[in-house]
């Protein structure tokens, strides 16, 4: 089980890793990010999901996930 | 049970003891053991009678007199020792204490106790399978500089039963050598710095190869010395594994704390053993998990379930008090050595 499929979100948009306790505030797109990647979804369906979703350009959304992604994986959550 | 309890400070640097106390108080008369008339814990008012010990570095036979007098006074059935100080003596005369006193003890064998030495975890770590910081042995600056070569800085210097510090350079590593060979002696143990997450976990396990109770914590703020002031519970399977692999292997009787380090890749490195509960020991009784009770419960040969199963994302939160009681009971313990 990848660790980032153990995360514990709430409702406070607090995301408890109950593996090692660390926790971390996300905001509510983040939290939408974090469970799509826990639901096996691609980088390019995330983008696309989002990109219906909210009035921002693909391009800037492209740069914000990708960079959210390497974040998680620096975090040692994916 | 009559029970006994040591380890009764409760400063800054707080000693298992009343953590132990506050977990047994609704069940058993308790007794403390103090080696100090100003530790805090003599004047807490939760032990029935508190009784000053002579220091272990005395040898058995004080010790011995000295239990023998407070049996009589005070009828213990058991002791719980919490002080890494006392407990070698303990764990060496364990089975006299309990056949010639009649005093029930839940301790590691000698050979346990000496398998999780500091310098010699190393052995136990490879037996068990588990990471282990590359760890040198050494007792002269010509092998600190020897060693540092191999290991680069930053690099551990550690005092084989008490201290550590981190050296960033040769210079540092030199002062911090003679820091702690001057205060514990030789040898001297230079460790290579593992990074990662620091996890803790307390178990109790009954001497038959069965870990019959553990929690799992991760410190999130220490005081200056390193003590814990607020902490989480997790829940982490290959840290509960190794407790389970250390106690089945070694058939390891009693408390006993891990202390490890959880690398950005999921490894975990083994940093220490304690053979005693860390002051800490409470937050594992406020979430259900009554270790102290485990240990009651072994020493009067009662079986219970494993008790391995505790909420996650509990916190801990330790804080100050105050108290004000007659100075007389102060001199009372001083010149009586009782209270």
């Amino acid at each position: 089980m990848r660790p980032i499929d153990q995360l514990v979100l709430d409702e406070n948009n607090v995301a408890f890793n109950p593996v090692v306790g660390n926790s971390y505030q996300v905001n509510d797109i983040a939290k939408e990010i974090l469970i799509a990647i826990r639901h096996h979804k691609s980088k390019e369906d995330i983008i696309n999901e989002l990109t219906e979703k909210y009035d921002v350009s693909k391009e800037e959304l492209f740069i914000d996930v990708s960079d959210f992604i390497s974040k998680v994986k620096i975090y040692g959550l994916l | 049970m009559n029970i006994a309890i040591s380890g009764l400070n409760n400063t800054d640097n707080p000693a298992p003891g009343i953590p132990v106390i506050k977990s047994l108080q609704d069940e058993h008369t308790l007794i403390g053991l103090s080696y100090d008339a100003n530790e805090p814990g003599n004047f807490m008012g939760l032990c029935e009678k508190t009784y000053l010990m002579p220091y272990p570095s005395l040898g058995i036979q004080e010790l011995k007199d000295r239990l023998i007098d407070i049996k009589e006074k005070s009828n213990i059935d058991a002791i719980i020792p919490n002080l890494d100080a006392e407990l070698p003596l303990y764990i060496k005369y364990q089975e006299e204490l309990e056949n010639e006193l009649d005093i029930s003890l839940c301790l590691p064998s000698l050979e346990n106790f000496e398998l999780r030495n500091k310098n010699k975890l190393d052995t136990l770590s490879k037996t068990l399978n588990i990471n282990h910081p590359k760890t040198f042995e050494i007792s002269s600056i010509d092998e600190l500089m020897e060693c540092s070569k191999d290991l680069g800085f930053p690099l551990m210097v550690k005092g084989n039963y008490y201290k550590a510090y981190m050296s960033y350079n040769l210079d540092s590593a030199i002062d911090n050598f003679y820091k702690i060979s001057n205060e514990w002696g030789f040898p001297v143990l230079v460790q290579e710095v593992v990074s990662g997450e620091e996890l803790n976990l307390i178990g109790v396990a009954d001497g038959k190869g069965e870990l019959k109770g553990a929690v799992a914590i991760k410190k999130l703020t220490t005081t200056d010395i390193g003590k814990i002031w607020t902490g989480v519970t997790i829940q982490n399977d290959k840290l509960m594994n190794i407790a389970k692999d250390f106690v089945s292997n070694t058939k390891w009787k009693g408390p006993f704390e891990l202390e490890c380090i959880m690398s950005a890749n999921g490894d975990i490195y083994l940093i220490e053993i304690n053979p005693r509960f860390p002051a800490w020991v409470y937050f594992a009784t406020e979430i259900g998990i009554n270790l102290p009770k485990i240990v009651v419960d072994i020493m009067q040969g009662i079986d219970t379930p494993a008790q391995l199963e505790y909420p996650q994302n509990k916190l801990y939160v330790r804080y100050t008090g105050e108290l004000v009681t007659d100075f007389t009971d102060l001199i009372k313990l001083l010149s009586t050595k009782e209270l």
